[in-house]
């Protein structure tokens, strides 16, 4: 989480020589466990093997793996849209997005690239964007270099150095009210071995959403800030919508498959103990690092972080994802669901008549 | 009959008056108000940025219509789209017109809505040409604190707020729509943002650690962070606008009025 | 005839969404244009900062525009000499340039402009020079308000004038071609020049 202007130096660095004394904490902790994320892996001299064009995709949906093994210049371009959506039936919401729904488009690169970034405000935008990629070793994640006023766009570099699931956000201020908006999205960057291969994945960002009126109050509803400032949310919500992940809309697994779900939690206050009900997630990129956590009922989703879990599915039904903060579920709108279909397995779970 | 005879006398005559009105304010009768002295606290409070005294200054009442934007590249046709020089104007200059000097039949209404998608050179020529200037952000940001005449909102800030939250209206409405504040200043908010002559002013980080003022700017910032008051996010969100700013940039709804010194 | 009063009624009407004189601004439109040139200077690429037409003065108190600038390329900083840290240490960083460019001497314009329009007279800028020892490359100038405005928003150099006189400001060094157009700017202090003084010996060659 970036400052919302800039000139932060001071407290940047602070913040970084804390940062990196906890990476080295860390691999002490991890030795001989898990690789270590390693910067110094990416051979920066290398040559670059070619140009390909990012494929970004909207939540559920996530970009294919990929299937090229060098470091490439990847192409990436986002839009800035402002526009009124529905975020629940009979409500409607000015949200700020990245290429026009919230969370902003998944983009999928691989460690050793060299990302060509251009991020672009429409034309009719009121405000100014800029974007902060937590992939990005740089000034601001790349606040500073693309502060875009409406109808404009900006461009800049930057070499994929370490492997995680990373959230990127607006870092325009007041940076609470554009992500609060909805400005947020996760940018996935694979292992040069590429991640080990599932039947599915899905994308789900949960954030929290403060509205003038109380949940689901009708007709267009206005950003509240003092709500916001206090943390009290109206909404949290996965993908940005009530029931934007249940019902018709629900995730479709079958019984027998690997789900991975790449989860992201843009805030811009709330921290998500994500939870599947009726399923234990057999791997948790803990915070969507390297390091791997085993047979996790509920993981903890920082504002400003993500996590990426996995599951095998033995029975079908419908698997509630919630925020077990449980009021948020019931109350506040966070439940997203996969519908499992396939046989009966009673060797796992049977009822008794 | 007499009667309706005399009424329907009435209103072409006032049409006929309105339209002539309208051309004296084109050719430069456009009211201006005074804004008396008064102090600026610029958003950014440091140790070294103290309130910026403000002396007593004119404004135009509203901002300039794309009406009297006409009447300019007519007289100064080196400011014509066809024909400006793209370092003074982006490729969105004047884009919402039909021609160089026209707007299409259809968006006869816009004529008297505030000329955008202007560049600051063309602001800055506009208002050099009415024997005027651009306030500056100090002189901007004294008028627009106004206190609104009739209050139509809860107050200033949720109304800027409110403005700031809405997606920009397909058609933009005409001036003086909005509200009308102290000075007798029209739409200072809610309709549009202006450019300022000082518009590139804010000195942030990009300008790195050699910056004059950066260990103070570093504590403002984090100053900005823990902003108490929403009066701060408004004019924060105005300070970015500002901040992304270049001279030759055209924008949807970005346009302009004219100061004058006392 | 009957309708005389009405007539006047209407009027009195419009009269009142008129101003009143005393808040109405008197300036007729003068007769011709206005700060910057909207099409290019014959002779100039559009892109030169060069088209400003305002006229400087240096610090021997001589009229300077700065087209005079054209032909070579040319260094260019934005300052003011009451500076206490960052303006000196930005001219030193100019003159760093200028000493590995030793074998191009007098072949490279090296220009300082400067924002204190109030306190750098063309005696303070001359002071200044002769403090620094720059030599006979270097122009310092002296300029309205307006136009130093004008060159920092084609330059994008944002500053800010702050209460006790002196200026916030970005520190840069651009260098422009022959012609008068940006090419490349170095930012902050200190800055190892090697990438300004190759773009400078690629205008050269
Ligand atoms: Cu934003």
């Amino acid at each position: 989480m970036r400052l919302p202007t800039d000139f932060s130096r001071a407290r940047t660095g602070l913040l970084a020589t804390a940062l990196s004394a906890s990476v080295l904490l860390f691999s002490c902790q991890e030795a001989g466990k898990d690789k270590a994320a390693d910067t110094t892996a990416v051979d920066l001299n290398a040559p670059l093997t070619g140009t390909v064009t990012a494929e970004l995709t909207d939540a559920p949906l996530v970009p294919k793996p990929l299937t090229y093994n060098t470091p490439k210049k990847v192409m990436v371009e986002l839009e800035v849209i402002e526009k009124v959506m529905k975020i629940s039936d009979d409500t409607e919401y000015t949200f700020w997005t990245f290429g026009g729904k919230v969370p902003g488009k998944f983009i999928r690169v691989r460690v050793g690239d060299l990302v060509d970034f251009t991020l672009k405000n429409a034309p009719d935008s009121k405000v100014v964007h800029n974007i902060d990629l937590h992939a990005v070793n740089g000034p601001g994640g790349g606040a500073e270099a693309t502060n875009v006023a409406p109808g404009q766009s900006a461009n800049f570099q930057f070499r994929v150095l370490q492997p995680g699931l990373f959230v990127y956000h607006c870092a325009t201020g007041p940076v609470g009210m554009h992500i609060a908006n909805g400005m947020y999205g996760l940018i996935l960057v694979e292992p040069a071995e590429g991640l080990p291969k599932v039947d599915r994945e899905f994308y789900l960002m949960q954030g929290d959403f403060y509205t003038k009126g109380k949940f689901e109050a009708q007709g267009l509803q206005p950003f509240d800030e003092e709500k916001a400032i206090k943390e009290q949310a109206d909404y949290v919500l996965f993908n940005g919508r009530v029931r934007s992940t249940t019902g018709k809309n629900a995730l479709q697994a079958n019984v027998g498959e690997n789900v991975r779900l790449f989860v992201g939690n843009g805030g811009p206050n709330l921290v998500s103990s994500f939870h599947a009900i009726g399923e234990i997630f057999d791997k948790v990129y803990m915070e969507g690092g390297s390091a791997v956590n085993h047979n996790v009922q509920t993981t903890l989703i920082p504002a400003g972080g993500s996590s990426v879990v996995e599951m095998s599915l033995q029975v079908p039904g419908v698997l509630n994802l919630v925020d077990h903060s449980i009021y948020r579920a019931f109350n506040k709108g966070a439940i997203a669901q996969i519908k499992v279909s396939g046989a009966e397995n009673p060797a796992v779970f049977k009822r008794s008549k | 009959m007499e009667n309706m005879k005399r009424f329907v006398w009435l209103i072409l005559l006032l049409t006929a008056s309105a339209g002539a009105f309208a051309q004296a304010g084109r050719a430069g009768a456009k009211p201006m108000h005074t804004v008396a002295k008064g102090v600026y606290e610029p958003f950014f409070r440091t140790a070294a940025t103290l309130p910026v005294p403000v002396a007593a200054f004119r404004l135009d009442e509203y901002a300039v219509t794309n009406a009297e934007f006409i009447e300019f590249v007519k007289q100064n046709p080196a400011w014509r789209r066809s024909r400006v020089n793209r370092l003074f104007a982006d490729k969105n200059y004047l884009l919402h017109w039909a021609t160089d000097t026209t707007l299409a039949p259809a968006n006869a209404p816009l004529l008297q809505a505030p000329v955008v998608s202007v560049s600051w050179f063309a602001a800055q020529a506009y208002a050099k040409w009415q024997g005027k200037r651009l306030p500056t952000v100090a002189e901007w940001e004294l008028a627009g604190n106004g206190t609104p005449r009739h209050i139509r909102f809860h107050s200033l800030t949720d109304y800027i707020l409110d403005w700031y939250k809405r997606p920009n209206p397909k058609v933009l409405p005409p001036v003086r729509s909005t509200y009308v504040n102290q000075y007798g200043l029209y739409d200072m908010h809610g309709l549009i943002w202006e450019w300022t002559f000082d518009f590139n002013s804010f000195v942030g980080s990009t300008d790195s650690r050699g910056n004059t003022t950066d260990e103070v700017q570093a504590f403002c910032a984090a100053g900005a962070v823990n902003v108490k008051d929403k009066t701060d996010y408004a004019g924060f969100m105005r300070y970015g606008y500002r901040g992304s700013l270049k001279g030759n940039f055209c924008i949807q709804n970005l346009g302009f009025r004219c100061a004058k010194s006392i | 005839m009957k309708q005389l009063p009405l007539l006047a009624a209407a009027f009195l009407l419009l009269a009142g969404c008129n101003p009143s004189p005393e808040e109405t601004g008197k300036a007729a439109p003068g007769p011709s244009v206005a700060a910057a040139p909207a099409q290019p200077v014959s002779g100039l690429s559009s892109e030169s900062v060069y088209q400003l037409p305002d006229t400087f003065q240096t610090q021997n108190r001589q009229p300077f525009l700065l087209p005079e600038l054209a032909g070579k390329p040319t260094v260019l900083a934005m300052v003011f000499t009451n500076c206490g840290y960052a303006c000196p240490r930005l001219t030193d960083d100019m003159k760093a340039i200028e000493t590995k460019l030793a074998a191009s001497a007098g072949q490279v314009n090296y220009a300082l402009v400067s924002f204190d329009v109030a306190r750098d007279t063309a005696e303070q800028l001359k002071r200044y020079a002769t403090e620094k020892n720059l030599g006979n490359n270097w122009v310092l100038l002296h300029g309205s308000d307006e136009a130093v405005r004008t060159l920092s928003v084609l330059l994008n150099v944002p500053y800010e004038k702050t209460e006790d006189g002196n200026f916030s400001h970005a520190n840069k060094i651009i260098v422009l071609d022959q012609n008068g157009v940006p090419r490349f700017h170095q930012e902050g202090l200190g800055t190892n020049p090697e990438a300004t003084i190759s773009q400078i010996n690629a205008l050269l060659r």
